[in-house]
């Protein structure tokens, strides 16, 4: 079990002693249940820091967030970040230093251990009719607080389909870590929710895929969220061609535009593909992207597949060592080429 | 067979876009040419630096734009001008071959091939057998933008 009270000890001091700028966490939401991340920088807003199933966020989308408004604000930082992070949050952070987008230096990492669960899908809380006001782990266990009092569920029953098939729930990279090391404890193999789609015969993989492609409403979240969709000019942006008045019809003509604007299916389904071809061998299954999805695309169907080909054909886990190869700016000799004429 | 389907598969032309690596294959394709070897003319070659140098991007913008097969031809292992732009390729393509795939399109509308400056009989080969395999599919709609 994690002790809450090590947890905000172990911030209250490092910011006391100024060892650290701040310490990426979770606090309590206004929407009752939720946890919400949050930055604290004194040591007095220790006690602002929880930690339970519905911390489900992968805060290392904050160290991004913190490198960009450095470098925006021309800001230097001479003390490091501290950031709560679960074994998805280390694994994107590791992938983020082997991009080198902060070194190692620049960031605290207080790993906590998912030990035998890991966190909520609200999705799977409502469909079982429970209106809950908190949330806490035990064991095998959620406790929520309802009206009714109080409810124990198998967290099986409500975790996210990536924490049950997650490969690592515990965060190999910290520079302390909460909890023990349950890893291993695998509920579901990796992978199961997208065997069970592959079965699907390819007319019938089309015809789901045509109709999520048309639903998309393309509104960036899943792209916003991501801590691997760093880039300051994305592919699906035109910033670099700004129309004003002066820009002729030859210049729009002209200018490259590998993905169009309008929610199309077509340009959807183009913007899903490269997202998903960008983030082979660095998305590390934090399902973010799916969790906010306004309109439930099932984007995790598309990073696990990408992430299954890198693992089977190539050997390569994402965020596995700060200074590993990537995958797609490295090769091996054996690999696949069996589809070449 | 219905007299419209059969209209179809008669007057459908199948159309390729060729990504062909600079030093290899697009030498290749010249090869056939001045060698006055026959073989359709469906594909519109696109001359690239080499095959690493391919974004996924290409691929699927020419799917985009309506072709109906995409080919993606280089040196051999072991022959890229630039030593390892082919094995980049290899690993790159393979993830472009398999998600396409995955969300259910044609794996036959996707093709690589390694050709070299010398193999202008297999370069004609390579687009006579993708053109034949084509053919079966009818024109691609799936990725092709719509402008309705
Ligand atoms: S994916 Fe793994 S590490 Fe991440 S929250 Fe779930 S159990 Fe924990
Ligand atoms: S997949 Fe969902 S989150 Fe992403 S752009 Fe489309 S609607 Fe928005
Ligand atoms: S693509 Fe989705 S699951 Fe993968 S790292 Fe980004 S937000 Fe997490």
């Amino acid at each position: 079990m994690i002790n809450l009270q090590d947890m905000r000890d172990t911030a209250r001091n490092m910011l006391a002693k100024n060892e650290v700028r701040g310490v990426i966490g979770y606090r309590r939401s206004t929407n009752g249940m939720l946890a919400e991340p949050v930055v604290i920088t004194k040591p007095e807003q220790a006690d602002e820091l929880i930690w339970d199933p519905t911390c489900f966020h992968n805060l290392s989308l904050y160290l991004v967030e913190d490198r960009k408004f450095l470098a925006h604000t021309r800001a230097k930082a001479d003390l490091p970040i501290a950031i709560i992070a679960k074994g998805c949050d280390a694994r994107s952070t590791v992938v983020l230093m082997q991009e080198n987008y902060f070194e190692r230096k620049d960031v605290y990492i207080i790993g906590v251990s998912c030990e035998g669960t890991g966190v909520l899908d609200e999705r799977k809380l409502v469909k079982k009719g429970i209106r809950a006001t908190n949330s806490a782990f035990d064991g095998d266990d959620f406790v929520f607080t309802t009206e009714q009092g109080e409810q124990r569920i198998p967290a099986r029953e409500v975790m996210a389909d990536r924490c049950l098939e997650c490969r690592e729930c515990f965060p190999k990279e910290h520079n302390i870590v909460l909890g023990e090391d349950k890893t291993g404890r695998q509920l579901d193999a990796p992978f199961t929710a997208l065997k069970r789609f592959e079965e699907l015969d390819p007319a019938a993989r089309w015809e789901f895929w045509d109709h999520q492609f048309e639903r998309c409403i393309r509104c960036f979240a899943c792209r916003s969220v991501c801590p691997m969709c760093y880039c300051d000019e994305c592919i699906v942006d035109s910033t670099s061609f700004p129309v004003t008045g002066q820009t002729t019809a030859d210049e729009k003509a002209n200018r490259v535009k590998w993905i169009e604007r309008s929610a199309t299916r077509a340009e959807n389904m183009t913007y899903h593909m490269t997202r998903v071809l960008h983030l082979a061998g660095r998305c590390i299954d934090c399902n973010e992207c799916e969790r906010v999805c306004p309109v439930n695309i099932p984007l995790r169907l598309l990073n696990n597949k990408m992430e299954r080909e890198a693992r089977e054909q190539f050997g390569y886990e994402p965020g596995a060592s700060i200074g590993g190869p990537s995958l797609t700016a490295s090769f091996l000799d054996t690999d696949p080429g069996k589809f070449i004429r | 067979m219905s007299e419209q389907q059969a209209e179809v598969t008669t007057d459908y032309e199948p159309r390729i876009v060729a990504f062909l690596c600079k030093w290899c294959s697009s030498a290749g394709s010249d090869l056939a040419g001045v060698s006055r070897i026959q073989y359709p003319s469906n594909a519109t070659p696109i001359t690239v630096p080499c095959t690493g140098s391919i974004s996924p991007n290409y691929i699927l913008s020419a799917l985009k734009k309506g072709a109906d097969g995409v080919l993606v031809s280089g040196c051999h292992i072991g022959d890229c001008h630039y030593i390892e732009g082919n094995f980049l390729a290899r690993r790159k393509i393979h993830l472009v071959k398999e998600l396409l795939g995955f969300v259910g399109i044609e794996q036959d509308r996707f093709r690589m091939s390694w050709v070299s400056a010398a193999e202008g009989a297999k370069y004609s080969q390579v687009i006579k057998d993708f053109v034949e395999d084509l053919r079966p599919l009818g024109p691609q709609t799936k990725v092709k933008a719509g402008r309705s």
